[in-house]
């Protein structure tokens, strides 16, 4: 167990080194960056300060350096809010990991119940209509859906503040709106992993028993979607990150998403490099902790 | 928990065995109203792309600022000729829907296709080679998963320059990871089967034991991926343009047709609505066919 | 129980996240504006942003103040002459405080001007006040402002400049100034600032002008447009800007706003690449001047939110013209002129653009161009990082650009023809696409002068010029246009500026 434990972590470190180098990369693709800079300056000027800031080593070098001032945790000063980049980019981690984790659990809470009446009541109406409304959600646009949402609760019915971060309330609509995209798969996993169990001997054999067929469905079948719904719903949160980028520009939430967007626009390198490896971050610790999980949770793997 | 797999060899060396797995997958897609609807939409959808010159009733580029803002043609206002209204510069949105389904379908297949071939490839030699080469891929499957994608195409797009090429590429070389899961996976477990033996026995080279017997197995699982993985680049691109990097030609896709439409939302709705039913019926009718399909090829669930 | 775990992993991230979100109360003391985004600080010094502009003015004086008719008036300076050429001298207000109770004297002024002038500390205006060489206390209430020649513009640069506190910047330090504690002497004072959220301001009492109606005064980071507009009608915010003209109508008739429009400075056009064919020949570009339906554009598009120009000077600004009149539309003409010049035909061109905002008016133009012969294809762009390299620093936007600009509320011929205009290299597109004989020459004898009338001499022989050359395609000058709630009273001002000590509640 344990050495599965250190190789995980050894794996770990080789993606963070990766991640690392693809933001990196990401940014000397998009060209010179002294001259987005200072596009008026004399080119004497510009040479001067490239030379200074490092532009003109060899990209070994500069990746180097880089890896070595990450370990630190230093990404340099953004250069449009003149602080530095790390700082700025976790002071918003906060609001979009909460935005996110809401939505993943607002997605948990609509896909276990539903998923677990559509496979009891398999190829019933409700089935198909359950299947249908929740596949609605993950046909149209994410920025779509968020301003239909606005129309339709704030502006229509007004029970729910438009935009902003003021309050509970204001966590609603973009919760929802993130939460359809990632429902119809945590729904079908639900429900197919509550399907391949339903006729299961040992279920049968409770049923025998006298006890009762919720607690039947619940204790045992659940058991068996535990495993899969957790390993999706980890890979969904790099799915649910991207979409949490896209509702926090609509809701006007001061997120790292929007942060990293304005970031990218105005070419403030240190920003979207500290903001992208967060985020991958972020990302990896999630998988990492759901492999874990996926240990702890799996008998087979644990005996082994 | 792969996707479709464990469905029985395919193998074309087994001639009837392989036409009769056919047939019954065609015949469970077929006993579903849900999938032939959606296969129907798609179908128009299609055909509405392919021969969009023939059937949009007007240019689509054609602009009269008299005609600015018309609403359908079965609300007060509407003017017969423009079925589902016109635009800011009074372009006719029917037509502009009819062609810009060449530019969205373009765009998914090609991204889809794109990430096919990169990530076939490298699951199939990730898993018939294993060792050194498996070990490198996933852990590049793995730095490229932490990236959300939206993320990595809208920085790749903005710092390139908006063009068709652009975004076709990025999208495709930012979802390709799936696919190398699926097929190493499925690699893996067929690897090990008594037909690749044979194979090996009677000395096919790897590269054609590579080629012939073990892709061929792995279809079911590309295609129902590739059906999911086109409605997820439409709407990929969708976002793209909301965020302002559409491909910036004439022809909008459908989603820079809802990204140009969504400020005029409360005075024109039938400028971003339209289309944004069109990337939901489409999407919707993939995922359906899609999930149907994959229903079919998976002999578990019946 | 171990289908727990993941419910139990979800709601410790839910815990341990942060959540600090009071409700607020919308409350009729309070005026709430929404802008797009925030400028990167609150020191008026170190930032060109006009969302930072429109904050820093409710925050900050300047010396001088400018009323809604565009005149000057005393704000920090009570009085002002010019004793030469090249010295003006200020006489400082008496008695006005800082947010932080400290009296403002003369030291304060120097020292403001001094954090700007002094290239070590970068700040991103000091091309605006570059001519200033000097800044001279001469006694307990007089400043002398010494420049290296004569410069026009100053006292129209002097309306936003903001004076800050020396003794309190020399304490904290710059950095601090600029996000925890801006202290000035505007009518709000600093309360708090979430970053890309909101800018909390409360009504300071001892203004020197009185308090402000509002106690207090919020701003609002909003990106989206249908949202600000979604949160003007449901109340959640007062004041929203650049309200599209096609949803003007839309707000004029909903129950709780109204709309406020007047014409400002920023002016249209699109400048034509005059280093290579077709726009290298005078004709080509005459035609292409002559094709535009500008009327039709600015009644049917822009809501008859928008004025017809001659050139890029704009009617509000010193140095204008009104004997230069605008091309008419005239399609036959300018399919002549294009035969005249050797395209009988037409001839192919691309035309780039970055204003989102304008863009089915762009489409409108480059279907007009493609009417006469020029037939054009219209390319937008993402105002960003690639759009500044393709633009900006490689010039390569050819065969032309649409554009806009605002003089940065500078009512002066001066502020638009050199950065469109001027070849050299500091300047903004003219020395990419410009070629005119003898244009710099002009443009740089009227800004070192302060004769007045002279320079107006200048002007009306450049505007005669540039009309004639058409160096662009010369449209229009727009409107403010501000989406308002009916609790507000307030009206848009030619400078674009949100001069919120004006705000009022409505009365009931």
């Amino acid at each position: 167990m344990l050495s599965l434990v250190a190789r995980r972590l050894a794996r770990l470190v080789v993606v963070l080194a990766g991640v690392s180098l693809v933001t990196f990369a990401i940014l000397q693709v998009s060209g010179d960056p002294i001259a987005l800079m200072m596009p008026e300056a004399p080119e004497a000027d510009r040479a001067a300060l490239r030379q200074s800031m490092g532009f003109n080593d060899p990209l070994a070098v500069q990746f180097a350096r880089f890896v070595g001032n990450i370990v630190r945790g230093d990404f340099g000063q953004s250069f449009f809010h003149r602080e530095a980049a790390l700082p700025i980019v976790l002071a918003r981690m906060p609001t979009t990991l909460l935005l996110t984790v809401f939505a993943m659990g607002l997605s948990l809470a609509l896909a276990i119940p539903i998923g677990i009446m559509s496979a009891v009541r398999r190829n019933t109406a409700f089935d198909h209509t359950a299947t249908l409304v929740v596949f609605l959600g993950t046909s149209m646009p994410v920025f779509w859906t968020g301003i239909m949402l606005i129309l339709l609760f704030a502006v229509h019915f007004r029970v729910l503040p438009v935009s902003g971060w003021e309050s509970w309330a204001a966590l609603v609509l973009p919760a929802i709106t993130l939460a359809t995209f990632s429902t119809p798969l945590l729904l079908r996993i639900v429900r197919s992993s509550m399907l391949e169990v339903i006729g299961l001997d040992y279920v049968r054999t409770a049923r025998a028993k006298g006890v009762s067929e919720w607690f039947v469905i619940c204790r045992h079948a659940l058991t068996n979607a535990a495993l899969p719904l957790v390993t999706v719903a980890g890979l969904q949160f790099g799915l649910l990150l991207g979409g949490a980028i896209i509702t926090e520009t609509v809701f006007a939430v001061p997120g790292l998403g929007r942060l990293i967007v304005g970031a990218i626009r105005q070419l403030d390198f240190p920003i979207v490099q500290a903001g992208v490896f967060v985020l991958a971050l972020i990302v990896v610790l999630v998988n990492f902790t759901v492999d874990m999980l996926y240990l702890y949770l799996n008998p087979q793997i644990r005996v082994r | 928990m792969a996707i479709g797999t464990l469905a029985p060899p395919m193998n074309a060396a087994a001639g009837p065995a392989f036409a009769e797995e056919r047939s019954r997958v065609w015949r469970k897609l077929l006993r579903n109203p849900a999938a032939i609807a959606g296969a129907l939409v798609l179908l128009v959808i299609v055909g509405a792309a392919v021969f969009a010159p023939y059937v949009a009733p007007h240019e689509p580029t054609r602009q009269s600022l008299i005609r600015r803002f018309t609403p359908p043609v079965w609300t007060a206002g509407g003017k017969p000729g423009y079925v589902l209204g016109t635009d800011q510069v009074g372009r006719d949105i029917l037509s502009r829907m009819i062609h810009g389904a060449r530019v969205s379908l373009l765009v998914g297949v090609a991204a889809v296709a794109v990430s096919l071939v990169v990530g076939v490839t490298l699951g199939l030699l990730s898993g018939f080679l294993r060792g050194r080469v498996d070990t490198v891929i996933m852990t590049v499957v793995d730095v490229t998963l932490s990236f959300p994608q939206l993320l990595l195409a809208l920085a790749f797009v903005a710092a390139l320059g908006p063009s068709l090429l652009t975004i076709i590429m990025v999208l495709g070389l930012t979802g390709w990871e799936r696919y190398t899961r699926v097929v190493r996976a499925e690699v893996l477990a067929l690897r090990e089967k008594d037909f690749v033996e044979a194979a090996r026995a009677i000395g096919a080279s790897p590269a054609r034991t590579l080629l012939r017997h073990l892709l061929p197995n792995t279809f079911s699982s590309i295609i129902v991926m590739s059906t999911l993985q086109v409605a997820q680049a439409i709407l990929q691109e969708a976002a793209l343009s909301f965020l302002g990097v559409g491909t910036g030609s004439a022809y909008p896709t459908w989603g820079q047709m809802i990204s140009l439409g969504r400020d005029f939302v409360t005075v024109a709705w039938w400028l971003p609505t339209f289309p944004g039913l069109a990337i939901l019926l489409t999407v919707l009718s993939i995922n359906l066919v899609g999930d149907r399909l994959r229903d079919a090829l998976d002999p578990r669930t019946s | 129980m171990k289908r727990c775990a993941p419910l139990a992993v979800v709601l410790a991230l839910l815990a341990c996240a942060v959540a600090p979100m009071p409700a607020v109360a919308q409350a009729k003391d309070t005026l709430t504006v929404a802008l797009v985004s925030h400028a990167p600080t609150l020191d008026p010094h170190m930032h060109f942003e006009r969302v930072g502009i429109l904050v820093n003015i409710n925050m900050f004086d300047s010396l001088l103040h400018r009323s809604t008719k565009l005149q000057f008036e005393p704000s920090l300076a009570t009085s002002w002459k010019a004793i030469s050429d090249t010295v003006w001298e200020f006489k400082i207000r008496k008695n006005v405080r800082f947010h932080n109770g400290d009296v403002m004297t003369p030291a304060d002024v120097k020292y403001s001007f001094d954090r700007v002038i002094d290239q070590t500390k970068k700040s991103p205006q000091y091309g605006n006040i570059r001519a200033i060489k000097e800044v001279k206390v001469i006694d307990a209430e007089t400043v002398h402002i010494i420049t290296d020649k004569p410069f026009p513009l100053l006292l129209e640069r002097l309306v936003f400049f903001p004076i800050v506190n020396k003794k309190h910047i020399e304490t904290v330090g710059d950095q601090a100034f600029g996000t925890t504690s801006p202290v000035g002497t505007g009518p709000w004072k600093f309360v708090e600032w979430k970053r890309d959220q909101l800018i909390r301001l409360e009504a300071f009492d001892q203004h020197w002008r009185g308090k402000p109606a509002f106690k207090h005064l919020i701003f609002r980071a909003i990106p989206e447009t249908a949202t600000q507009v979604a949160e003007v009608k449901t109340g959640g915010v007062d004041i929203i800007r650049d309200v599209s003209a096609d949803l003007v109508p839309e707000l004029k008739t909903h129950p709780q706003a109204y709309i406020s429009s007047t014409p400002i400075l920023r002016v249209h056009y699109v400048n034509l690449d005059m280093r290579a064919a077709p726009f290298d020949k005078k004709a080509v570009r005459q035609a292409a001047n002559y094709a535009i339906d500008k009327s039709a554009i600015i009644q049917k598009m822009m809501a008859g939110l928008g004025t017809q120009v001659a050139t890029v000077v704009q009617p509000l600004a010193f140095g204008f013209d009104p004997e230069v009149k605008p091309y008419p539309f005239d399609q036959k003409k300018a399919r002549e002129l294009l035969a005249q010049a050797g395209y009988p035909n037409g001839v192919d061109i691309t035309l780039h653009s970055s204003s989102v905002a304008y863009r089915p008016v762009f489409e409108a133009m480059a279907e007009m161009l493609t009417e006469v012969g020029i037939r054009t294809t219209p390319r937008m762009w993402d105002p960003g990082p690639a759009w500044n390299k393709f633009f900006q620093a490689e010039g390569k936007a050819t065969q032309g650009a649409y554009g806009t600009w605002g003089n940065y509320s500078v009512f002066d011929a001066d502020a638009v023809l050199h950065p469109l205009y001027h070849t050299e290299p500091g300047g903004w597109i003219g020395k990419w696409f410009t070629r005119v004989e003898g244009l710099d020459k002009l443009i740089d004898e009227a800004r070192s002068t302060v004769d007045q009338p002279k320079r107006k001499r200048i002007y009306a022989q450049i505007q005669q010029i540039i009309r004639e050359e058409a160096p662009s395609i010369f449209l229009w000058t727009q409107y403010d246009t501000l989406g308002i709630s009916k609790k507000v009273q307030y009206a848009a001002r030619p400078d674009e500026w949100l001069w919120l000590y004006d705000a009022k509640p409505a009365a009931r």
